[in-house]
């Protein structure tokens, strides 16, 4: 049977504004205004009939504040998914689906909001959502420092080559090159940067860390009837899921052995498969998030791209580009290239790539794969498509 | 929450104290860290706190080089460590006395001292580990 997710909500219109780290010319909301706006815009529906919201990550913009500029006449759904980090992303938007399929909304807007001057430090608000006296008397204070550790561990007893993550970082800056809207756009990169540049926890140097910019992403969910009426193309959620297993999750580092060098989406990543029908194999584009390129790593094995025991050869640079690779990851350049707004780059890229949009485009892809972030207590992942 | 009344305050007066507390179920006698009251596994809401020895082996480790904001207190570089408490499991995270900045290898056995962190106003205590002579 087929599961009530698939296929019967679609993305009818993303729009992304992206900025230097406080350098944000508006307030956090009115840069949200502005993206939800231009995700309308080119959808061709009016703001007026947004009806719902749904963010993650402690977003700070209590929905019901964007109704004036908006011009709404009615909320009818507000939520947001539990999590300082991440990993509640890709659960956004299976949420605002069982929002519209249960006739709770009818259009609802997921989105991400985050400018420095507003809100302050995304890094010190995700630790600020974990931290407590175990973590500040081991001076491990900051998402970096405990992905370090897991990072660590993947390498020196799982046997993974700590180079392998020099192709995820190269493949995400040759896609972020060419697209106009990346931090990356026009430069050139190479591994002795990534080596070279300073160290910030073992075995994480800077650019192995995404970093923060400002800005707002939003993308309009509304019923694939609905959508197919609309400017753009439809983009389908095929399905979603969202949660974790039992020993994994905010354990003071006590998770199950067999899942601490994880992203954590055992469960979640199985489940999504199960409920769509689908294989990693169907899987023809990958919308990665990765915080640090290790996580990433771990994310795809979840996923069952690759095994400790083979990922060196899977994840590879010649594998993970849209010009012929067998897994393309991140063809906007994702949270290392393109930019960091807390992750909701990588869905629209989602939604772009599979409309042909894209400044890295794969040829005829009709699934794409959007993870969550890795190592959040609470993960989640997606599944779109064009056709299906 | 604060170190004296949280479910894991034994664990912190115990270090206080100059001991290694660690709790588990009274039932079924399953470490159940992080602290809780009750145990997921049985049910049983009765927790005991029993001393375990300052011994553990390496889980994992990281050292830090960039002055995260928190960790004022701390020299840079410093290492901190996650342990396997030995006979029990429990894995704590603490700091690794590494004044030669030998990378800890996993399994490594570690004897610990009980020491504090400065973070901020509070001096939180800490156990600080050693290479096992």
């Amino acid at each position: 049977m087929t599961h009530p997710l698939y296929g019967s909500t679609a993305v009818a219109g993303v729009g992304l504004r992206q900025y230097k780290r406080g350098a944000s010319p508006l307030p956090e909301r009115s840069v949200l205004v502005e993206a939800i706006v231009a995700a309308c815009d080119e959808a061709g529906f009016d703001p007026a009939d947004i009806d719902g919201f749904v963010s993650y990550g402690d977003d700070k913009n209590e929905p019901v504040r964007l109704m004036p500029e908006l011009g709404m006449r009615e909320l009818r759904w507000s939520s947001q998914i539990w999590g300082g980090g991440g990993g509640g992303i890709a659960a956004a938007f299976g949420v605002a689906a069982s929002a519209i399929l249960t006739g709770q909304a009818s259009a609802v807007v997921v989105f991400r909001a985050l400018v420095e001057g507003s809100s302050g430090r995304m890094s010190a608000a995700v630790m600020a959502h974990h931290l407590n006296d175990h973590l500040l008397a081991s001076g491990v204070v900051s998402p970096a420092q405990a992905c370090a550790i897991r990072a660590m561990r993947l390498y020196e007893h799982h046997g993974v080559p700590r180079d392998i993550v020099d192709d995820l970082v190269r493949a995400s800056y040759h896609h972020g090159s060419r697209n106009p809207e990346a931090v990356s756009y026009g430069q050139t990169f190479d591994v002795e940067t990534l080596r070279t540049s300073r160290l910030i926890a073992e075995p994480f140097h800077l650019f192995d860390c995404s970093r923060e910019n400002d800005g707002a992403g939003a993308l309009l969910l509304v019923s694939a009837e609905r959508a197919r009426d609309l400017a753009k193309p439809p983009v389908y959620l095929l399905g979603c899921t969202q949660g974790a297993q039992a020993g994994w999750g905010d354990l003071l580092e006590n998770d199950d052995a067999d899942q601490y060098a994880t992203g954590g989406f055992r469960s979640v990543a199985r489940r999504l498969y199960a409920e769509t029908g689908l294989s990693p194999t169907d899987i023809d584009v990958v919308q990665l998030y990765e915080n640090f390129d290790a996580q990433g790593v771990m994310a795809l094995i979840d996923h069952g791209f690759c095994r400790y025991e083979n990922a060196a050869e899977v994840i590879r640079f010649d594998n993970l580009i849209a010009d012929g690779g067998r897994l393309p990851i991140n063809t906007a350049g994702g949270n290392l290239a393109q930019g960091f707004i807390h992750g909701i780059g990588l869905p629209i890229e989602a939604v772009r790539q599979l409309r042909g949009e894209s400044s890295n485009p794969v040829a005829g892809a009709r699934t794409c794969l959007l993870t969550g972030g890795p190592g959040s207590p609470t993960v989640s992942s997606a599944i779109f498509a064009n056709r299906f | 929450m604060s170190r004296s009344d949280g479910a894991d305050a034994p664990y912190w007066k115990g270090l206080v104290d100059g001991r290694l507390m660690l709790p588990r179920c009274a039932d079924c006698a399953r470490w159940v860290w992080p602290a809780r009251h009750r145990c997921g596994a049985c049910g049983a809401q009765q927790v005991v706190w029993e001393e375990r020895p300052l011994r553990a082996h390496v889980f994992s480790w990281t050292r830090t080089w960039h002055r995260f904001g928190g960790t004022e207190g701390l020299d840079l570089p410093f290492t901190s460590v996650l342990v396997e408490v030995d006979d029990c499991g429990v894995r704590l995270l603490g700091r690794l006395d590494d004044p030669d900045r030998v990378d800890p290898r996993i399994g490594e056995p570690l004897v610990g001292r009980i020491g504090e962190t400065v973070a901020g106003d509070d001096r939180i205590p800490t156990i600080i580990w050693s290479r096992a002579a």
